[in-house]
This record gives C-alpha cells, sequence and structure tokens, in this order.
C-alpha cells in the first residue's frame, strides 16, 4: 500500500514552494530532533493554523502569519508578508481595534483562556480510555484533535498580541532609558511574578520538605529515581507520602513532558522518575533553600526597580510608559505559564488519548505496541479506528519508523534556501516582516561575531551576568541528573520540565532562542546569566571543560582546551 | 441653627445657604476647611425682614409697586414707568434711617471686625449675597470704612434688590415684586501684594503628584483671566519640594479703584521678581493639600496675599472648588500605546 505524506497538502516541495519563499527557517527551538510523524501532523497543521489565526485576529500590518511546511521530521517556516502598502494601511486601521482588548484586558482575556481550555482537557479526560468504546476513544481522538486546533488558535493570538508589547517595551526602554536586554534593571522589571509553572515547581519543592519532615530522606537519596517508589512502598510513612506525590502528579504535574514540543516521551504522570529526581535534587541541596523566598526577592527587586525606572520617565510620559511596561510583564507572565496550559497540557492529551487507541489497537492486533500510533497520522488512525481488527497497521508504521530514525540521523538543515539566494538575503527579509514571535522566540537575534573578543561562541544576552563554570551538555532531561551546584548547563534548548535544575546553575549556555524563550526567562527568574543562539555550543562544548560566560557580552570562552 | 440677623462668618456652612445667601455660605465652608479667608460678617435675610418690617418700607414698597401694576407696569412697553419704580423704592430704602437696634447691631459687629484685624476705620467691600444668583443683584461697594459708612452701604445693597433688572427679571418669573430678602456681605479688603490660584494636579497630564501654583503682583484678576503670564511654580506635593519655578516679566497688575479694579503697570525694578517667596509658596501648597484630601478631588483655589499681616497669616484664600481639568480621556493612554505598536511594523 502507499505510504501517505506525514502531513498530505503541507510537506516540502522544492517545485512550488520556493515560490511561496525564497528561504524556509527549520524550527529549531522545536523540531530538533526530528518529530515523529503524528506530532508533526499536529503541530504542522494546527501552529500554521494558530499564527494565522492570531495575526489576522489582530490584523497585524506587516505579517499574515508563518506558512508551514514538514519536511523529514523538521517544521520549517515562511513568513506570510504583507508587501502591498495600501494592503498594510487597511490593515493598520483594523489593527487598532483588535488589539485593544489585550491592552484594556489582559488579565481577563488570557483567565477566560485559561477556563476554556482547561474545560476542554478535562472533558478529554473524564472518558476512561480503558473501558471506553471504539467509537468513543475514536471520538475522544477526533476532539482532542480539535482542541489542539483551538489551543494554537488562543497560544498564537495571545502570544501575537503580548509579543507585540514586549517587542515595543524593549525599544521604549532603550530610547527612554538607556538600558537594553543585556542590562539587569530590564531583567529585573519582568521577573518576580507568580504563574502556574512556578507553582508546579513550588509544589514538587513542598513535596521535599515534606519527604524529609516524614524522615525519608535516606531513601531518596540512597535510591536512584527509577526505583524510589519501590523504596517508598516499604518505608514508613511511604505510602502516606506517596498519596500525596500521586495526588499532585493526578491534578498539577502530571503533563508535563521532557520535550515540550512531541508527544513519544512519557508524561511525568506515566513515568514521574523525573519528578522524583527534582525532589532527590532538593533534597541533596537542602530544603532550607526556598523557592519561595527566591520569588519574593525578585518580586521586591522588582517593585524596587519600577520606581527607580519610573522616576527617570518624565512625568507626561509616566501614565502609558507603565501601561506598556505592565503589559511587558504580562508578556513574560504568559510565555512561561501558556506552556503549562497550552502546549504541554495539549500534548500530554494527544498522547493520552493516542496512546488509549494505541492499547485497543494492540489488543486488536492491528499494531504491536501502543506507541507505534505516533507513526500514524490521523487519517490512517481514522481507517482502523473503530474496527481496528480489521485492518493490519504494521506495515505503515515500519515504514514510517524507519524513515523517522534516518531523520534522526540525517538531521536537518537550519535552512532550505533557493539556489542562489543567501542567508542575508534570508535574514533581512525576517527582520521587514517585523514579526514579534520570529524575533522574541523563534529566531532571536542573530549574534555578532566579534574576533577582538577572541571568545570561543558567541551568542545574545538572554540574562545577564558573567560566570565560570564546569560545562554539562545535557541532550534530554533524563541527563539532568548529572548537573551538579555551579555548573553550566549547555543544551539545544530548554523546556519547562527542566526549570528545578535552574536553581543549582551557574549559568546557560543555548544553542537557539531569544529574549522570550524559557531559558531566559527562567534564567531571569534565577538570577543566572543565559547566552543563546550560538548555534553551535552542544557541538562545541564538551563535558569537562570549564568556561567563562560573560551574557552581557554573549561570548563564552573555553578556559580549559 | 441658629437663626440670626448677623454671623461672623465662621459661624456659617452651606446649610446657611438660604438664610445669608450663597456667597457668605461658601465662605463658612472655605473656614471650616481650615482655609484663612477675609475676615467679615454677613446679614441674613432676617436682617432685611426686620429693617423693611420696622421702617414700615414694607407697606410702603408694596404700595409703591401695586400703584405701579395698577396703571400698568409692563417690561416691554414702558420702560419708563420701570425706572421710576425703582428709583422710587431705592430712594425709599436708601433714605429711610436703619432702626436704632438693628444700626447698633451692626455696629458691634463691625467693631468686632476692627479688632480682630486690628485695624482702625478697617475698609470693607459690601457685597450682596444672595441664596440663588438673580440678574441685577450683583451690587458691590469697595472700599466703605466706617460703622455709618458700612450702614448706608447695606441698605444700598437692599436697595439693589430694586434695580429695572431686578424688578424686570422678578415680574418674567412671576415671583413676587415687592418683596426681596437678600444677604448682605461685609468684607474687609485685602491689601494684595500679590495673588493667583493653585491647581493641585498639572491639568493637562493630570498629574497628581504635583501642584502648580501662578501669581501676580496685585489682585488675583490678572491670573484667573489669563490676561498676563504669570509667574509658575512646581511643586512635589508628597516631597514638598519647588520642582521649577518660572517667573515671568510682569508688566501689568490689576489693583483696586475707588469703584471696582483697574488695571496699572507694574514697576521695573519689581517686575522680574518673583511676585512670591518659597515658604508662601510651600504654605499655599500644603493649605491646598488639605483642602484636596479634604474633598477627595483636585482643588482649583484662589489666594492672595496681604501685605499688612505677617506670614503665614497674609495668606488668605477667596475661592475653592473641584479643578477642571483636562480630564484624561477614558482610552488617551491606550490610543498612545496602540500608535507606539504600529510604529512597530512601519520600521
Amino acid at each position: 500500500m502507499k505510504v501517505y505524506d506525514c502531513v498530505p497538502g503541507l510537506e516540502f516541495d522544492e517545485s512550488t514552494d520556493f515560490d511561496i519563499s525564497p528561504c524556509w527557517f527549520q524550527d529549531a527551538t522545536h523540531s530538533v530532533p526530528p518529530w515523529t510523524p503524528m506530532f508533526g501532523w499536529f503541530w504542522i497543521n494546527f501552529c500554521r493554523h494558530g499564527m494565522q489565526y492570531g495575526a489576522e485576529s489582530l490584523s497585524l500590518p506587516t505579517v499574515k502569519g508563518w506558512d508551514w511546511r514538514f519536511k523529514d521530521g523538521g517544521g520549517y517556516l515562511a513568513l506570510l508578508l504583507v508587501t502591498d502598502p495600501n494592503e498594510r494601511k487597511a490593515r493598520e486601521e483594523r489593527f487598532k481595534i483588535a488589539i485593544r482588548p489585550l491592552i484594556e484586558n489582559f488579565d481577563g482575556i488570557w483567565q477566560g483562556f485559561v477556563d476554556e481550555i482547561v474545560g476542554r482537557y478535562e472533558k478529554l479526560k473524564s472518558l476512561n480510555l480503558d473501558t471506553a468504546s471504539n467509537i468513543q476513544l475514536l471520538a475522544n481522538f477526533e476532539e482532542t484533535i480539535d482542541t489542539t486546533r483551538r489551543m494554537w488558535e488562543i497560544h498564537m493570538y495571545m502570544m501575537y498580541g503580548v509579543y507585540t508589547a514586549f517587542v515595543l517595551f524593549e525599544q521604549l526602554t532603550k530610547q527612554l532609558l538607556g538600558i537594553d536586554d543585556t542590562s539587569p534593571q530590564f531583567h529585573k522589571l519582568t521577573s518576580g511574578f507568580d504563574n502556574k509553572s512556578f507553582q508546579v515547581d513550588k509544589g514538587l519543592f513542598e513535596l521535599a520538605k515534606l519527604a524529609q519532615e516524614m524522615g525519608l530522606k535516606d531513601t531518596f537519596l540512597k535510591t536512584s529515581g527509577e526505583k524510589v517508589r519501590d523504596a517508598l512502598k516499604s518505608a514508613p510513612k511511604g505510602q502516606e507520602f506517596l498519596k500525596k506525590f500521586d495526588d499532585f502528579m493526578e491534578k498539577e504535574a502530571g503533563i508535563r513532558m521532557e520535550r515540550m514540543a512531541e508527544i513519544n516521551v512519557p508524561t511525568w504522570l506515566e513515568d514521574p522518575t523525573p519528578a522524583f529526581n527534582v525532589i532527590k535534587m532538593s533534597l541533596e541541596r537542602g530544603v532550607s533553600y526556598s523557592l519561595d523566598d527566591e520569588r519574593k526577592k525578585r518580586e521586591v527587586e522588582r517593585i524596587a526597580t519600577e520606581k527607580e525606572v519610573l522616576a527617570k520617565i518624565a512625568p507626561e510620559q509616566r501614565s502609558w510608559f507603565q501601561m506598556i511596561l505592565k503589559l511587558a510583564q504580562s508578556s513574560s507572565r504568559f510565555s512561561e505559564e501558556h506552556n503549562h496550559y497550552l502546549d504541554l497540557y495539549t500534548h500530554a492529551m494527544i498522547r493520552r488519548s493516542a496512546l488509549g487507541l494505541g492499547r485497543r489497537w494492540v489488543k486488536a492486533g492491528a499494531i504491536d505496541n501502543a506507541e507505534d500510533m505516533f507513526f500514524l497520522i490521523p487519517d490512517e488512525v481514522r481507517r482502523a479506528g473503530i474496527n481496528p481488527g480489521m485492518f493490519n497497521m504494521r506495515s505503515m508504521v515500519s515504514r514510517r519508523k524507519a524513515d523517522w530514525q534516518g531523520w534522526s540521523e540525517k538531521g536537518n538543515v537550519p535552512m532550505i534556501m533557493k539556489e542562489g539566494f543567501t542567508i542575508e538575503e534570508a535574514m533581512k527579509a525576517l527582520v521587514e516582516s517585523l514579526d514579534p514571535i520570529a524575533l522574541k522566540v523563534v529566531v532571536g537575534t542573530m549574534p555578532v561575531a566579534r574576533p577582538e573578543l577572541k571568545a570561543d561562541l558567541y551568542g545574545v544576552c538572554g540574562s545577564p551576568g558573567v560566570i565560570e563554570g564546569k560545562v554539562k551538555v545535557v541532550w534530554t532531561e533524563t541527563e539532568l541528573s548529572k548537573i551538579e551546584k555551579g555548573d553550566i548547563l549547555v543544551a539545544p534548548t530548554t523546556s519547562p520540565s527542566w526549570t528545578p535544575v535552574f536553581s543549582l546553575l551557574g549559568g546557560v549556555i543555548v544553542d537557539r532562542g531569544a529574549s522570550l524563550s524559557h531559558a531566559a526567562i527562567v534564567g531571569r527568574e534565577f538570577g543566572i546569566p543565559v547566552v543563546m543562539n550560538v548555534f553551535e555550543g552542544t557541538k562545541v562544548l564538551k563535558d569537562g571543560m570549564t568556561v567563562r560566560l560573560d551574557a552581557n557580552m554573549g561570548t563564552v570562552f573555553i578556559l580549559n582546551k | 441653627m441658629e437663626v440670626k440677623e448677623i454671623y461672623w462668618l465662621d459661624e456659617l456652612s452651606k446649610e446657611y445657604n438660604d438664610l445669608v445667601g450663597k456667597k457668605c455660605a461658601n465662605l463658612g465652608e472655605l473656614i471650616r476647611q481650615g482655609l484663612r479667608v477675609p475676615y467679615g460678617f454677613a446679614l441674613s435675610v432676617k436682617a432685611y425682614e426686620h429693617f423693611m418690617e420696622a421702617t414700615g418700607l414694607k407697606e410702603k414698597v408694596s404700595q409703591i409697586v401695586e400703584e405701579a401694576v395698577a396703571t400698568g407696569l409692563d417690561v416691554e412697553q414702558d420702560m419708563g414707568k420701570m425706572i421710576e419704580t425703582s428709583a422710587q423704592i431705592r430712594g425709599a430704602i436708601e433714605e429711610c434711617p436703619m432702626p436704632p437696634d438693628l444700626a447698633a447691631d451692626i455696629g458691634r459687629y463691625y467693631s468686632g471686625l476692627q479688632e480682630k484685624v486690628a485695624i482702625d476705620q478697617v475698609a470693607c467691600a459690601v457685597r450682596s449675597s444672595g441664596a440663588v444668583s438673580m440678574p441685577g443683584q450683583m451690587e458691590t461697594y469697595l472700599n466703605v470704612a466706617g460703622e455709618k459708612a458700612i450702614i448706608e452701604h447695606v441698605k444700598k445693597v437692599w436697595g439693589s434688590a430694586f434695580t429695572t433688572r431686578a424688578i424686570a427679571f422678578r415680574i418674567q418669573q412671576n415671583m413676587p415684586i415687592s418683596w426681596a430678602p437678600i444677604g448682605v456681605a461685609v468684607i474687609m479688603m485685602i491689601e494684595a501684594r500679590c495673588a493667583g490660584v493653585i491647581l493641585t494636579l498639572l491639568p493637562n497630564i493630570g498629574d497628581t503628584d504635583r501642584a502648580i501654583v501662578e501669581g501676580n503682583f496685585g489682585l488675583g484678576e490678572s491670573v484667573v483671566s489669563g490676561d498676563i503670564t504669570p509667574d509658575s511654580f512646581v511643586v512635589h506635593k508628597h516631597d514638598m519640594i519647588i520642582e521649577s519655578k518660572s517667573v515671568a516679566a510682569k508688566t501689568k497688575m490689576v489693583v483696586y479703584d475707588t469703584c471696582g479694579t483697574r488695571i496699572c503697570d507694574v514697576s521695573e525694578e519689581l517686575k522680574d521678581q518673583p511676585c512670591i517667596n518659597d515658604d508662601e509658596i510651600l504654605e499655599i501648597v500644603r493649605v491646598a493639600k488639605d483642602v484636596e484630601t479634604y474633598f477627595g478631588v483636585p482643588q482649583d483655589m484662589e489666594w492672595v496675599v496681604d501685605k499688612r499681616f505677617s506670614f503665614p497669616e497674609s495668606i488668605f484664600w477667596v475661592q475653592a472648588r473641584g479643578a477642571k481639568f483636562a480630564k484624561k480621556e477614558a482610552h488617551k493612554d491606550e490610543e498612545y500605546v496602540i500608535d507606539l505598536m504600529l510604529q512597530l511594523f512601519r520600521k
């Protein structure tokens, strides 16, 4: 049988797609390593839909969102630019009306969306996958698809809106105060807020404290993460602790996954080893350290900085500057919190629903492992959804799996360019889009190599500071356990479930990122230097190296080559 | 509320509006808010009633009016008759001696006033103070000094309720023509070294952390009318720091004349000097802040510095009201922010 495209209609096609754009950028933040076919299908279809929905709802004057293509597990994007000046003008007029609700009532709008989307999750979760009929399982999967579509609409409407505000804020602080994002003051202004992601981290920290109080510290310290559950079962008070732990996983932290933009890794609810490791880490470090105090400290600093900064703003400019400051703070808070309510949660729902079907299909003989579902796309899920016993999906799965393994080994290129087109031209087009998401998250600011500094790597500042420390290159969450106090984390990118480890780190170097990506926001919250967009950090740097990180300059020096 | 014929201003409040008229009741309110207002006393409508009844003028005025009406008193048809009637009534009132007990009472209050300000034969302004403003009843007599003169001018104010305009107004409004009780304010004249206004916010931008004091030499009219460029001082209300001073070249000022005010030149050596010193500025802000706190809204107030008294007793207040300012349009900031956002897409 013919193997379908992974993302029918949106597979990269050299013969036609260069007409849309001579250059397609890889989404390195999310699609490295390459996506499984099912996840790629979801992302390409609905992230693409969400961006166009967001850009259109807000009527962004210069860009209509992005076009996306799937190529060998990689997501490639091109900006849909508005080139006609008259059309730009008309869009500007609509933008004035469309952006207003977000300026006037950011918190209310965001809370409304959170309620809406969490309501959908609750409904999806209310189906018992083990007792449901095949028809119900398929319906659950269809609803998951629709929830994903809606999640991306919310995601990109919010993101375009708040990031526009953030870019404006960056520009104004530069103009009015002479501080840019290398200044500690700048970051102090946008950190020190409570958010859902932080609450989950705090919950884990509270569990560590509880473990200590219950006399379970040794059990944790002497046992490796994956065996903690068994060890606790036989320890006094261990059962009581586990009950609290499981309850917390069920209600709060269970949707966390090692990789935010994938579905092929277990959630913490399925495999809580990473959560046990976080608790273990807290116990090793000593629970006298308090996340809450850290947050409080940031808050106090923020309030003091706000006061300092406002004193420097002319009185007649203060009132609107404060409005923009508040929006920028909302942007930063949204950036950190949306991962929990939107991406992570939805992806956990996709995984849950797909595995529910997968287990049934294994029983019916359509596939060998429930996880094989991730190599199928919704059309194929529908094919065998109601009567999995009638279809053998193994050949489809195995061919796709072979492809996927090939993609992973080969890796994807950072840009697909039309012949004769240069990187410089490509970057210029990107900058001309003025697309706030492109600038703030996916692409970021391009580092400028400054040979006179003789650095080994050049990046841009995500969080200011200068530090020296031992390199620990981390590709996956499971490797986080090797982090020791003061280490420099080197990674392709970081994800929300990595947050707890930041309290141990001396600094962070990521291959890709921008001032509103996870590493930068959390780095600022924890007050540690972060250098981003070094591109080749994970290639150049090796465990055991000692580096000096000057985030203010965006430079990394290897001290023991 | 005690009903009397004469009150000290500090006995009054808004409740006395119908009795002593708006002007005097307002001054009483200002005193209640802790403001020093020019010293004086108020004759209530009871004094008017006493006067009209004890002298038989009540009947006499009714008679004059009845006769006039009988022979066709008409606003449009016969202006001559209106003028004649008015002159007849006003003449009767002004010629009629003040009843001795009332005259003694007024005399007592005037002596009291002289003692209070420690100025013999203190000059006063004698003005009408109606419960509602009524056109034609705005007689003001300035520089009235001495008990006798005060009494004469009180009668003149009562008579001013029978100007042709006032009578015509009452005819048109179907109000009683011959009975027009009105309050009278007798208030010491200020010898203004300088005067001006304070706004307890910066009106253009609605900055409520700051107050602006504006002033000129002489009376406050020149500042209130906006005819000259006054000195202007911006004060931070919480830190009580004078943040900016702009001293204007003040070529003209307004002073009292025998009947009213006139504009005159400011002397060469004085015109570039600030009209008010730092202590006075800060005292003005301090008092205005209290009033703002009392009312809960920014205030627009008129002050005057009397050269005969020493600081801070020299600062008098003549007006206080809620400040009218370019009330921040509800969406002004939003619109500006949206504009700035649009700029981002225009690079």
